[in-house]
């Protein structure tokens, strides 16, 4: 009866008998293959040398995995904000994205975790040690709270729009509490950064914002990423504005957004002396800032400054892949230069040297590799371009 | 209650690092892991070139960032003025490490600075670091408190050995290490140091020791501005070491 039960409630939700089309199963395979080699190696060296396996140190307590943990977080947010975009505030033009950006807002939070959980010295004591903490003080446990609740709230919204309930009082409650909290989240993960005074690389009451608007980037980059990979020969009219006009627009005005954002950060880091600022001309030196600047901004910006080449599937793959790595880069950049000069002793005993090991650069295919698989899986199984009836029928 | 807290006269510092020493001994820290340490600086080119230094261990501050940031308060403030870390609790998400000021918690789990690494020639069973011959004696080993050998995966730091001051006669105003009867709850660094050039008593007493040479001597506390207000001072003297203490200096020469 159970079992009988299952099936059923499998197959009314999952398009299983449906075929896989052929970019799922690339990415199902690529995704599978990432996530093995990488969890494989990553969870033998931990079992092997434990943390030690990282380059991190007492000096440098925080190393790519945070970077990489924040690249999925913030990315997820911006995916969830966009989201928004249709189900709160009625831009209907963004419908037939609403659904895959909720899902992939999933997978990038599951993703995310999965690497922090590689990261944490005690991971499975966090379950029990922080609601029982509950030290209100620490913008990490708010942290913990708002990213847990945008993902149980995330679930709820995909699941009211697989069984086609966009616009119930129900599914708008969930999604204006969703996109509440997908603007707190990552502002309090900025506040985690930009809260210490002590770091004066990363100390701005600015840093939320920097955050939710590169998430809001990263995430447009995601969506145009994802959609180019699929043909669009026999979208209808909607779909081909969302995807030939609209998004490569929100994609190009919120690079401009972040290029004026990150010039007025590095202008005030090198134009400041004050100590710990010395970071700013370091990474002058750094090859990670170069690739933020040139891959994560200009290649992009480029792309995506002309009408009639932004539309195109492959510009806006190329755009979207450049930006991708430059924003990755940029995560890692910013959290070496917050802790390059050594607290209290500053330059004196001179800068902390970092470059991630094999370990944490193991992370990258891991990460990856279960966010493709998950997103192939999603969508050959989970009707990702769905629409509300009534679009279709204005269209 | 006493508000314990430390001064540290570096007149009298002759920068030996016997206290890290007996920190290290004390603590059973792992070479490099330095609760106490010691920090030189070169100061000035030949002919004027010097070599200064500071004693650096924990400030048991009145208003922690570490313990703000700490998101299952692992790490906290006791009535009697410790900051500790409760092992048992720890995460290791190394939140405190990063808002530490003064940079003195550290993760024992990354590459080890000296080798062979110590903790492959003493390997531990179960959860702990490593696990030498000589060691505190296990009745005193309290994770609760961060005192002892720590698990694996957790952050440690100076705990102004706790186990030895906790344990002073009520009343006690000053641990001075010259009394045989409070020797053995004066804090080893103090007890160790040759030139006398730590003080160890309760900060709320204004007829202690400790508050009697802030008072004349013009205790500075480091890194006042980020308002973590420590629990250490320092007595700089004419000294140099202290950035805090150069523009005091400075006006009272021009006479201001």
């Amino acid at each position: 009866m159970t079992r009988t039960a299952i099936i059923g409630f499998l197959s009314q939700n999952l398009d299983w008998r449906k075929k896989p089309d052929a970019v799922s199963v690339i990415l199902m395979l690529v995704g599978a293959m990432g996530f093995g080699i990488g969890i494989t190696y990553v969870l033998g060296m931990l079992i092997a040398e434990g943390h030690a396996a990282f380059n991190t140190s007492s000096d440098m307590a925080w190393g790519a995995p945070i970077a990489f943990y924040l690249f999925f977080l913030l990315t997820s947010s911006g995916l969830s904000i966009i989201a928004s975009l249709d189900t709160v505030f009625g831009i209907r033009v963004f419908y037939p994205v609403a659904k895959r950006a909720v899902f992939l807002s999933i997978i990038c939070l599951i993703a995310g975790f999965s690497v922090l959980a590689l990261e944490i010295g005690r991971p499975f004591r966090m379950l029990w040690s922080l609601p029982l903490g509950m030290q209100v003080r620490s913008p990490m446990f708010w942290m913990g709270v708002l990213y847990s609740i945008d993902l149980m709230l995330l679930f709820v919204k995909f699941w009211l729009l697989h069984q086609k309930d966009w616009h119930s009082r129900l599914s708008h409650f969930v999604a204006v509490l969703s996109f509440v909290v997908c603007i707190l989240a990552p502002g309090t993960l900025g506040l985690v950064f930009g809260m210490m005074a002590m770091r004066p690389a990363w100390y701005s009451n600015i840093m939320p914002m920097y955050f939710i608007l590169t998430g809001f980037t990263s995430a447009a980059a995601f969506l145009l990423f994802f959609t180019s990979l699929q043909s669009r020969e026999e979208a209808d009219g909607g779909v081909k504005t969302l995807y030939d006009e609209v998004l490569p627009r929100l994609f190009f005005v919120s690079l401009l957004a972040v290029i004026g954002m990150r010039f007025g950060q590095i202008i005030t880091g090198l134009w400041s002396n004050i100590e710990g600022l010395e970071a700013s001309w370091l990474q002058l030196r750094s090859p990670l800032f170069w690739t933020e600047i040139v891959a994560g901004l200009l290649v992009p910006t480029l792309l995506m400054a002309f009408q009639p080449v932004r539309r195109l599937p492959a510009v806006q793959f190329l755009a979207a892949a450049s930006f991708m790595v430059g924003i990755f880069c940029a995560r890692l950049e910013f959290l070496i230069a917050g802790q390059r000069v050594p607290l209290f002793r500053g330059h004196w005993a001179g800068y902390v040297d970092y470059w991630p090991s094999m370990t944490e650069w193991m992370l990258v295919p891991a990460g990856f590799g279960l966010l493709l698989l998950l997103y192939g899986l999603g969508n050959w199984l989970l009707r990702l371009g769905d629409r509300p009836p009534q679009h279709i029928a204005a269209e | 209650m006493p508000r314990w807290g430390m001064v540290i006269d570096l007149e009298k510092c002759t920068g030996c690092q016997a206290c890290t020493t007996a920190c290290q001994m004390e603590n059973t820290r792992l070479p490099g892991e330095n609760w106490q340490d010691v920090l030189f600086y070169s100061e000035g080119e030949y002919p004027s070139g010097q070599l200064t230094w500071l004693p650096r261990p924990c400030m048991h501050c009145e208003n922690p960032c570490c313990v703000a940031v700490c998101p299952t308060r692992a790490t906290y403030k006791t009535e009697d003025g410790f900051v500790l870390v409760n092992w048992d609790r720890c995460i290791g998400c190394k939140y405190c490490m990063i808002a530490c000021p003064y940079g003195v918690r550290f993760y024992a789990e990354e590459k080890q600075k000296t080798q062979p690494d110590i903790r492959e020639v003493f390997p531990a069973s179960g959860d702990r670091v490593w696990d030498p011959p000589y060691q505190m004696p296990k009745h005193k080993q309290d994770p609760t408190h961060g005192v002892g050998i720590q698990p694996k995966n957790v952050v440690s730091k100076c705990t102004f050995c706790y186990h030895r001051v906790s344990t002073a006669p009520p009343g006690t105003k000053d641990l001075d290490p010259q009394d045989p009867a409070l020797r053995e709850h004066t804090p080893a660094c103090v007890v160790t140091c040759a030139p006398t050039a730590r003080y160890f008593g309760d900060l709320d007493d204004p007829t202690s020791k400790v508050r009697q040479l802030i008072a004349e001597k013009r205790g500075t506390r480091l890194l006042d501005q980020l308002g973590n207000r420590p629990q250490v001072y320092y007595l700089a003297g004419e000294k140099p070491a202290i950035p805090e203490t150069r523009s005091v200096r400075e006006n009272a020469a021009n006479g201001a």
